[in-house]
């Protein structure tokens, strides 16, 4: 007859973030161990909360399957000796298979006859089983950190205080860490006796734990809504705040509370975070903004509201008085006149101080102003200054010392009240723009160059210093930063060579860290390599194809909006029938010239010229080259890449008949040497739209995948 | 309403009770009641401990010039530490709370990880952050490295921020309100001495001096340990420790010298503490 089971980890409260990851491991793990058991059960429920990890199992079967099997062992001629005793291969085999020699059968194969294991396994009781699986289930569960705290030394995420195990009636017995497996189990102010494992939820819920995360959850969200209603404001709950006050309780209780409203003149952010995050408190959202409410959640029951509420509103008092008294005291000196304290905050231990940092951002700040300029593209060159000098000005400030988070957002609100321009002031807030993949970029192209130019510096000075991300670890959120600048460039348009300002920014670095001429090539190319590796991901994303992101990638970084409008080009062109076949001619193309090269061949450097060829089908090629190239040359430097490639497309007929009819390695120096200049005319007018050679054919176009995590 | 004394005085009645050693404040500036031998050298090697006592903590950078109600340069811990931690610590220290007047059902008591750190002494633990109706009231930790090294078995360090219980239980939104007994308030006490102090470390402090005293010390600290005299030089490390937050409170530590002076707090730190276990376990070898 099948039974219910329970089993319960008590624990000290384990933190809210170790709490979801951790059940889905006990229900995958559990699922998985019970399969391999052949221990057959109905439903799997794993239940959670701070205190307590806990499986049940409804109409588990009291033993687990019966299973018959052979297993062929060695040739039959092996299992008794001369002596006729047992030989050590056929007493060897039966023992690895749990049965006597004298068991042993034989069987007849085409490949003659062998020994026969013949295993009966008739099943194993479920109490016997789970005593034998459960004390390796629990101590295989891995937390984000773990922790010994008695004498055996076993590590788990907090404490465990006391187990419950119960198959039916009867306790599975366990002894874990000091602590045997008994029918207890602990509420928040009483305990109570599980007589058998399906009275489990009931008593919970006697003893006020809500152990399912999804119904607390639930009751979670009405009881908000019902309390928030009352303030007739909405409950701001960005960032997670529901999620993690589901598994910082078992029995969740909000509580409304209220602030003076001369703490609404604090800026938003820092409001919000003094609230959420320092003491968990959802922020309420009138129609013209914060309201001077807030809802806390108790774990427990509602005794003592009026208490607990006017804890909650003393300690939030002390704390927003806390911010506003650095508030205060970061406003007493002007953003501008905290730079010389960037001295003292460290960057990067071989890299000085922020002040280093901030005086290269704002020097490559100058220098993509200067490029951006120089192709007529507006920028304030003054604004963008400003907002790179002043940007690090607010790590000094109290306020985001106490809150990092709130970097670049305090220090727009600071140059507000400096009374700074509200271009510069925006530049500031939105510094550290995008913060999340799909979050935006800075609004002003003044602070999309200050916030890119920081990016640049950044990976510049990780990479000279040797913290490039590896496969496993990016401490410095690099592919962030990457990713950033790359999303700054191609949504601003920014016509700017990317490894140029590599190079600026490596060269900024330089002055701080010494690096030798090969050091530097060397960490440019990685950098290089690096940037055009988030780019694929980038381009990737909007599904263009590997072989088509490769055969940008020459020239990419040079001009990023440009290598965008290339691969569209490439991406739509490729259509056309003659596409494909042409990338094959070009790529033969590219190859003998790769080869002339290799063998030190002369290449006509005033050719082609017409004249000295002799065949039709060259003259004929030269003719249309010299027909195409003009309008080619029109388009790409309007940036009509598509127009352009498909005024390349037309040269496939002549190209074929050049290749059907000329060989280009002829006897003749001059004359090969004046094929090779057509060909290397030719190669490089397409090169410039795409490195045709790189492009698949039909059939292997899409199974290369473009590798996003280098 | 519990006055301030009365609050030690329950904490310590209580402690006793479970077995603790009430022993005194150790008579050196420190940052934290961990400083305390009693904890330092406790936390260390096999032999069972429990011990608890009011802790006086400076921590310089902290002053307010007595303006701010919440911040003290100076203020008073309660510090119990158990060694080997015992399986009902939880539940026994909630019952601490209900010696002060807490019924735990009336309010929110919540445990918010956090782990404790301290690398001048390259110890960690792991732990929580006491919340009472979202006030920190107490950091509670299981010992898991001194030194930077697995100490075993585990001690449970809990350390009751004193001004904050007053502070909840008196209902006072400034510390300096609190009523240190029936006549007494903490500001009569301490609000002049904040004020000198902060002063003093913030601007009259004689950095040359407290950097002298940081090298004398140190070297001295290393002088004793090659003696063989862990407890001495522990007196140094306690010393340096506190000079180095004078230093910092100061503004005379650099960025690049922060990371130095705290490596060299925890070099002697760790040179004293294998010292003390080298001859405890010599000691253990010639009882056998």
């Amino acid at each position: 007859m099948s039974k219910d089971f329970i089993l319960e980890i008590g624990t000290e409260p384990l933190p809210a973030r170790f709490l979801a990851p951790v059940l889905e491991q006990l229900s995958a793990k559990m699922r998985a161990v019970l399969r391999e058991n052949r221990l057959a059960y109905e439903k799997a429920q794993v239940l959670g909360t701070p205190r307590r990890l806990a499986v049940i199992l409804t109409g588990v079967a009291d033993r687990s399957a019966a299973l018959s099997r052979e297993v062929q062992g060695p040739p039959a001629r092996l299992l008794k000796d001369e002596s006729g005793g047992f030989t050590p291969q056929a007493e060897g085999f039966a023992r690895k298979q749990g049965i006597k020699p004298e068991d042993l059968a034989t069987v007849s194969t085409p490949k003659g006859e062998f020994l026969l294991a013949r295993i009966h396994d008739p099943g194993e009781a479920a109490s016997k089983i789970f005593a034998r699986i459960l004390p390796e289930l629990i101590t295989s569960l891995e937390f984000a950190k773990s922790l010994e705290w008695e004498p055996t030394r076993l590590r788990f995420g907090r404490p465990i205080r006391s187990l419950v195990a119960l198959y039916g009636k009867s306790v599975i017995p366990l002894k874990l860490a000091g602590v045997r497996s008994g029918r207890t189990i602990f509420g928040p102010q009483r305990s109570a006796l599980i007589k058998e494992a399906g009275e489990y939820a009931g008593k919970l819920k006697n003893l006020l734990v809500l152990a399912d995360p999804e119904e607390r959850r639930q009751v979670l969200t009405r009881l908000l809504e019902t309390a928030v209603k009352q303030t007739g404001g909405k409950l701001d709950q960005e960032g997670g705040l529901l999620e993690e006050t589901v598994f910082m309780t078992e029995h969740p209780v909000p509580v409304v509370g209220h602030f003076r409203l001369e703490f609404l003149a604090l800026p938003a952010p820092l409001l919000k975070m003094v609230l959420k995050k320092q003491l968990k408190f959802f922020p309420l959202l009138g129609p013209g903004g914060l309201l001077p409410s807030f809802v806390g959640v108790r774990d427990g029951v509602s005794e003592g509201q009026a208490q607990v509420r006017e804890g909650y509103e003393r300690v939030l008092t002390a704390r927003l008085s806390d911010a506003a008294f650095f508030l205060e005291r970061d406003r007493k000196t002007s953003l501008q006149s905290k730079l010389p304290l960037l001295k003292r905050v460290t960057y990067q231990n071989k890299l000085g101080s922020m002040a280093d940092k901030a005086g290269r951002v704002e020097a490559l700040t100058g220098r993509i102003v200067g490029r951006l300029t120089a192709a007529d593209f507006p920028v304030n060159e003054d604004s963008a200054g400003r907002i790179a000098a002043l940007a690090y000005a607010d790590l000094v400030c109290e306020t985001v010392k106490e809150f990092p988070e709130l970097q670049g957002l305090m220090a727009g609100w600071y140059a507000r009240q400096d009374g700074l321009d509200e271009r510069i002031a925006l530049g500031l807030e939105e510094f550290y723009f995008p913060v999340g993949p799909r979050s935006p970029i800075p609004t002003t192209i003044e602070g999309a160059v200050a916030s890119l130019a920081a990016k640049i510096d950044s990976l510049a000075a990780h990479f000279a210093v040797g913290n490039a991300p590896t496969s496993s670890a990016d401490p410095f959120a690099l592919r962030r930063q990457a990713l950033g600048a790359l999303r700054i460039v191609l949504e601003k348009q920014l016509p700017l060579d990317m490894e140029e300002m590599l190079s600026a920014a490596l060269a900024g670095v330089r002055e701080s860290l010494p690096l030798s001429p090969e050091d530097e090539k060397r960490i440019l190319a990685d950098l290089s390599d690096f940037l055009w590796g988030r780019a694929e991901g980038l381009f990737a994303e909007k599904d263009f194809s590997a072989d088509e992101i490769r055969s940008v990638r020459e020239g990419g970084l040079r001009h990023l909006p440009n290598a965008f409008r290339r691969l569209s080009a490439i991406h739509s062109v490729r259509r056309d029938p003659d596409f494909e076949p042409l990338a094959a001619v070009f790529k033969r193309a590219a190859n003998i010239l790769k080869q002339a090269v290799a063998k030190k061949e002369v290449i006509a450097q005033d050719g082609p010229q017409r004249s000295v060829l002799t065949e039709p089908a060259e003259i004929e090629l030269f003719d249309c080259l010299e027909h195409v190239s003009g309008s080619v040359e029109q388009h790409l430097a309007e940036a009509r890449f598509e127009e352009g490639l498909k005024e390349v497309v037309t040269l496939k007929p002549k190209l074929d008949a050049f290749f059907d009819k000329v060989m280009v390695m002829a006897e003749d120096r001059n004359l090969r040497a004046q094929r090779l200049a057509l060909l290397s005319r030719l190669v490089r007018l397409i090169t410039r739209i795409a490195d045709l050679s790189e492009i698949q054919g039909p059939e292997k176009s899409s199974a290369q995948p473009v590798i996003v995590n280098r | 309403m519990l006055t301030f004394q009365e609050i030690i005085l329950g904490l310590q009645r209580f402690w006793a009770k479970q077995g603790c050693l009430l022993i005194q404040p150790y008579d050196m500036e420190k940052g934290a009641g961990t400083f305390n031998p009693a904890t330092f050298f406790g936390a260390l090697g096999p032999k069972p401990t429990a011990v608890a006592y009011v802790e006086p903590s400076r921590r310089p950078g902290d002053g307010r010039y007595g303006d701010n109600p919440n911040r003290l340069g100076k203020y008073y811990q309660f510090q119990v530490l158990i060694k080997p931690a015992p399986a009902g610590i939880v539940p026994l220290y909630v019952r601490s709370l209900k010696a002060l007047g807490l019924d735990p059902k009336k309010h929110d008591l919540r445990w918010m990880e956090d782990d404790w750190e301290s690398p001048t002494l390259g110890a960690s633990g792991v732990g929580w952050e006491v919340w009472l109706d979202g006030m920190e009231i107490t950091q509670f930790t299981y010992f898991q490295q001194m030194g930077s090294l697995p100490v075993f078995p585990v001690s449970v360090e809990i350390t009751y921020g004193l001004e904050r219980i007053a502070m909840y239980l008196q209902k006072k939104s400034s510390v300096y309100d609190l009523a240190y007994d029936d006549k007494t308030t903490y500001g009569d006490l301490f609000h002049e001495a904040e004020r000198q102090f902060s002063t003093y470390h913030f601007e009259a402090a004689d950095a040359a001096m407290l950097s002298r005293h940081f090298e004398d010390c140190e070297k001295e600290g290393e002088r004793l340990a090659a003696l063989k005299l862990p407890l001495p030089a522990y007196d140094c490390v306690v010393r340096v420790s506190h000079l180095f937050n004078a230093l910092e409170a100061r503004g005379a530590v650099s960025v690049t010298e922060r990371a130095q002076y705290i490596a060299r707090v925890r070099g002697l730190a760790k040179k004293v503490m294998n010292l003390y276990l080298e001859l405890e376990a010599a000691k253990e070898a010639a009882h056998v």
